[in-house]
């Protein structure tokens, strides 16, 4: 018995190392590509080991993109993006899993059409409504138009309709208030929703490129991927450059994924404990 | 009750931060460019190296127009595309005075935005076409009006390998026709293993469309119908089968591929346009004093060698505020060899000002490529190059080609396969197919 599960285990964990080494290995050369000189990514055999070029990698890289100006950026949207549309998202799907009211199905409805108008066909009037305002190059113009973000407020909309009604009736009856059920009840039972919904919008968010590009007027408001992007010439690119760069780039989402897996994680072992 | 108010006075401060954000001034930047004293705030997009052209050049205006001051955002090439579509259809919001647009994108543009752009003609641009070659010209205007300051060219050439051509006792002298090039092509692979050519045998026709500018014809012919037909079309296209037969070509995956192939040696010419030159100089680095260029063989003896591959021009939107001190900058830029020097020697970028071409940069020896002047021969090609006509379904005829060449690869007969694709693009684009 003892033997079998070994054997078992033995392969299902060499068939993760396997996963784990392919999907690893890209982000191992891109970090190793940023440490050599840009033809070294040509290289045959592929260069494996860490060159002596990361810093001045780096200080191309800062030279051509500014690298703390655009660090900033992208993490000042992204943190406030995150907090503000995760805030938004969670109460509108609380709204329309257990709230009763006149239209509600309908206005779900719309909201989940809304998922299936391709993004570049509102690009272009969003794009006149921000310049109607004076808010093109503007950190308005990169949070604002996506916080009531579709996909969310369906992601929270379900989990929440998975929470019985009974648990908040028995609260009403102690005497909790309509924001206590909300933030005492319903907001611990999605814990694991929420952190998958946070780690989604941080994602959406970090690595949106088409509306910042058009959004953004001046490199001072460039986010990181339209900065990696500017990098590209037809014919000149420092890939060692580059490769610096998107090394830098994926830190705050692994960071990120790493600060919340535990509930991400906890809460999907939880609700499958609890039957 | 502690997160709750946590999570409210987050919501708080980014609330206020963000209010804090909007409400940018606008108002700067409203003087026109009439007023020569005024302060004159110019932006422009560009990418990659023309940015620092763009910087050099406008140090040296600064001298005589110290009012002028111009900001240039680094974009990517693609990226330009996208916003400058965007703040067309939005009726020039956001566009800055002075854009970089590739050569064969603005015809698309002109016929999308027939009145997007500044006509250059009505400022007097028209006394300073001779300065440029025919071809570049004539892709900077519509209807004989220009809308586009000629800039940057890609005059072709056969970038090679001088050590693997020594080894196989090949001399670039005795090619003078793609049959020469092919017959040199298989002793070099006898003697050295190397392969003559790289081409992206599925995903990209660039030595097909070198040939096609070479023979005078193109996707498209002046009057826009549909030129795959052309029989100087099919025999570009049955000269890169030739190529494809004698076992000749190495398939590359894409840009980095060619890149790649360049670099380990695999194979020995690299047909492309000019500016490959940056290329092979930045990543290819160990190979200094390997190299050489001669010119696209002829496809019969005596026949045109020169051929054009990129190059780009500057526009300005309408829309601009400052119609008169853009206007000037850029005519200053394209008229001025001082600058155009500069962009070549500095950024890379070859001029198609020809005035610039008696100069001892364009004269003088290259010692990355063993001390051959390869900038002259490039500039003596510009004269003699064909326009290419891409008009507004350029995109859609690169995509039909690109699958003609593909068929061809995978043993169609290349006039079948150039038919075939000539169909297509016609039910595509409405327009007209020659011999269809």
């Amino acid at each position: 018995m003892m033997k079998t599960f070994k054997i078992r285990s033995f392969f299902v964990y060499f068939t993760l190392l396997i996963g784990a080494v392919i999907s690893l290995f890209p982000f191992y050369w891109a970090a190793i590509a940023a440490t050599n000189e840009s033809g070294k990514v040509f290289a045959k055999p592929p260069v494996l080991v860490p060159g002596v070029k990361l810093f001045d990698n780096i200080a191309n890289l800062n030279e051509a993109i500014g690298i703390g100006r655009v660090m900033f950026n992208s993490l000042f949207v992204v943190i406030i993006y995150t907090t503000l549309s995760l805030a938004i998202c969670t109460m509108a799907g609380y709204a329309f899993a257990k709230f009763r009211f006149k239209g509600r199905d309908l206005l779900f409805g719309m909201f989940l059409m809304s998922m299936m108008v391709p993004y570049h066909a509102l690009v272009i009037p969003l794009f006149k409504m921000m310049a109607a305002w004076g808010w093109l190059d503007t950190y308005l113009a990169l949070i604002l138009p996506n916080l009531a973000y579709p996909f969310a407020i369906f992601l929270m909309r379900q989990n929440m309709l998975a929470v019985p009604d009974a648990m908040m009736e028995a609260g009403r009856i102690d005497g909790v208030s309509e924001w206590g059920l909300f933030t005492r009840i319903i907001l611990p039972s999605v814990k694991p929703a929420l952190a998958a919904t946070a780690i989604f919008l941080f994602m959406y968010q970090w690595n949106s490129f088409l509306w910042p590009l058009i959004a953004v007027q001046t490199k001072e408001m460039y986010t990181l991927p339209i900065a990696l992007s500017s990098l590209f010439g037809l014919s000149r690119i420092d890939y060692g450059q580059v490769m610096a760069g998107v090394t830098l780039a994926t830190g705050p989402i692994i960071i990120f994924f790493l600060l919340l897996q535990r509930h991400f994680i906890s809460g999907m072992l939880g609700s499958a404990v609890k039957g | 009750m502690l997160k709750l108010s946590k999570m409210l006075s987050l919501l708080l401060i980014s609330s206020v931060v963000l209010a804090a954000c909007g409400g940018k001034n606008e108002n700067e930047g409203t003087n026109s460019g009439g007023n020569t004293d005024a302060k004159v705030q110019l932006t422009a997009w560009a990418w990659n190296v023309n940015v620092g052209a763009l910087n050099s050049a406008m140090e040296l205006y600064k001298k005589d127009h110290p009012n002028v001051e111009l900001k240039v955002e680094d974009i990517g090439r693609l990226d330009v595309y996208d916003k400058l579509s965007t703040g067309l259809a939005a009726g020039g919001a956001g566009l800055p005075d002075i854009v970089l647009v590739e050569d064969d994108r603005i015809q698309g543009y002109l016929e999308a935005f027939p009145k997007g752009f500044l006509n250059l003609s009505e400022k007097g641009f028209d006394s300073k076409a001779d300065s440029f070659p025919a071809f570049k010209n004539e892709l900077a205007s519509k209807d004989g009006k220009f809308f586009a300051f000629p800039f940057d060219a890609g005059p072709t050439g056969m970038f090679y390998r001088t050590d693997i051509f020594e080894q196989a006792g090949v001399s670039v002298d005795t090619i003078e026709t793609w049959d020469d090039f092919i017959a040199a092509g298989k002793t070099i692979k006898e003697k050295t293993g190397a392969q003559a050519v790289p081409i992206d045998k599925f995903k990209d026709d660039a030595l097909f469309r070198m040939m096609l500018n070479q023979l005078g014809v193109y996707y498209f012919d002046k009057d826009g119908n549909i030129d795959f037909n052309n029989p100087k079309a099919v025999q570009a296209m049955d000269t890169i089968k030739a190529l494809g037969d004698a076992d000749l070509v190495k398939d590359v995956n894409g840009w980095d591929g060619t890149v790649s192939a360049t670099i380990d040696g695999s194979v020995a010419t690299v047909p492309f346009g000019a500016w490959y030159y940056g290329t092979i100089i930045d990543q290819a680095k160990d190979t200094s004093g390997k190299w050489g260029v001669f010119p696209l063989p002829a496809f019969e003896k005596g026949g045109n060698r020169a051929a054009n591959l990129g190059g780009s021009s500057w526009m300005i939107p309408s829309a601009t505020k400052h119609a008169d001190a853009a206007y000037a900058f850029a005519e200053y830029f394209a008229t001025t060899n001082e600058v155009q020097e500069i962009a070549m020697d500095k950024h890379g970028l070859f001029p198609s000002l020809q005035t610039t071409y008696d100069s001892e940069l364009f004269q003088g020896d290259v010692a990355f490529f063993g001390g051959q002047k390869i900038w002259k021969l490039f500039s003596e090609e510009m004269k003699d190059i064909p326009t290419p006509y891409y008009t507004k379904d350029y995109a859609l005829a690169l995509d039909e080609a690109t699958k003609a060449q593909a068929d061809t690869f995978n043993g169609k007969n290349p006039a079948d396969a150039l038919k075939e694709s000539a169909k297509r693009l016609a039910d595509r684009t409405k327009r007209q197919a020659n011999n269809g």
